[in-house]
């Protein structure tokens, strides 16, 4: 229960990738069902109109709010450890990122890796201009509501 | 580093969707006006409002060719946007520390035991 390895990492990695980490304190098959379940998916990435996941290997994945999607192939999967899918939004028709999840077991625990790859540096600065990691609108209207209380 | 000025304007510039998308999508190589207008149901001189909050904020600038004004994003912008975006870093946890939730609420959906340290699922 040490906050300090709870805390979320996001750096930027060579000229292509954006690398996530995070501690959760729960095993890595708890995690990946978390992740994976279209049913626990919403209750924490944000409630959307359509939320689909089939981790297995040639699966796809969906997930759909008002204004945007995220869509695109199950590429490899080990459950419950390791994922590669790629991800298409619907708001920018070049943006493609293909995305590699790893969970390992740390003691109780699991140490998750979420590794973003982009086709090339220019594409990785319109996926960070587009707020890459968030629920979008969620997020910045959170951003609009601390920026108002001050 | 920023100072908080430049990232009162800078959030204020991103802080618009529209703005984000004129930013992903100069990100891939200068446009003009028209060609910016073209993917967002609103008129041209919506979108120059929207590139001039985008000039201010130093992410974007425009260069002269005769009489065309194409608009690029500035060298210096995505790693000005990188930094902004760690500024609010803690946003984003906010949405694992809900998958903190989740998990927490699955150990006692499943009727697992909470001292559960198995590392693989049985499956």
């Amino acid at each position: 229960m040490n906050s300090d390895s709870n805390k979320l990492q996001v750096v930027q990695d060579g000229e292509t990738d954006i690398i996530v980490r995070r501690f959760f304190s729960h095993p890595p098959a708890r995690v990946w069902r978390a992740l994976t379940d279209p049913m626990l998916i919403p209750q924490w990435l944000g409630e959307m109109k359509r939320c689909e996941m089939d981790a297995r290997p040639g699966g796809s994945f969906h997930y759909e709010w008002d204004e945007f999607a995220f869509s695109g192939p199950v590429l490899a999967v080990d459950a419950p450890h390791h994922m590669v899918h790629v991800e298409h939004f619907s708001g920018d028709a070049a943006y493609n990122a293909e995305i590699t999840t790893d969970l390992v077991a740390h003691g109780t625990g699991t140490r998750m890796t979420v590794m973003m790859r982009y086709a090339n540096a220019e594409a990785r600065a319109a996926a960070i201009a587009n707020g890459f990691t968030d629920s979008l609108e969620e997020t910045y209207g959170k951003l609009e509501a601390v920026q108002v209380k001050e | 580093m920023l100072s908080v000025n430049n990232l009162d304007t800078t959030f204020a510039a991103l802080a618009d969707p529209t703005r984000r998308a004129i930013i992903a999508r100069l990100a891939q190589g200068e446009a003009t006006v028209q060609d910016l207008a073209r993917p967002f149901s609103i008129s041209q001189p919506a979108i120059s409002r929207h590139l001039k909050v985008l000039e201010e904020a130093g992410l974007i600038e425009t260069r002269i060719e005769g009489t065309a004004r194409p608009r690029r994003l500035k060298p210096e912008a995505v790693e000005t946007l990188w930094e902004w975006l760690g500024q609010y870093r803690a946003l984003w946890e906010k949405q694992f520390e809900k998958l903190d939730a989740v998990l927490d609420s699955l150990t006692e959906e499943a009727g697992e035991m909470p001292s559960d340290t198995r590392e693989r699922s049985p499956s």
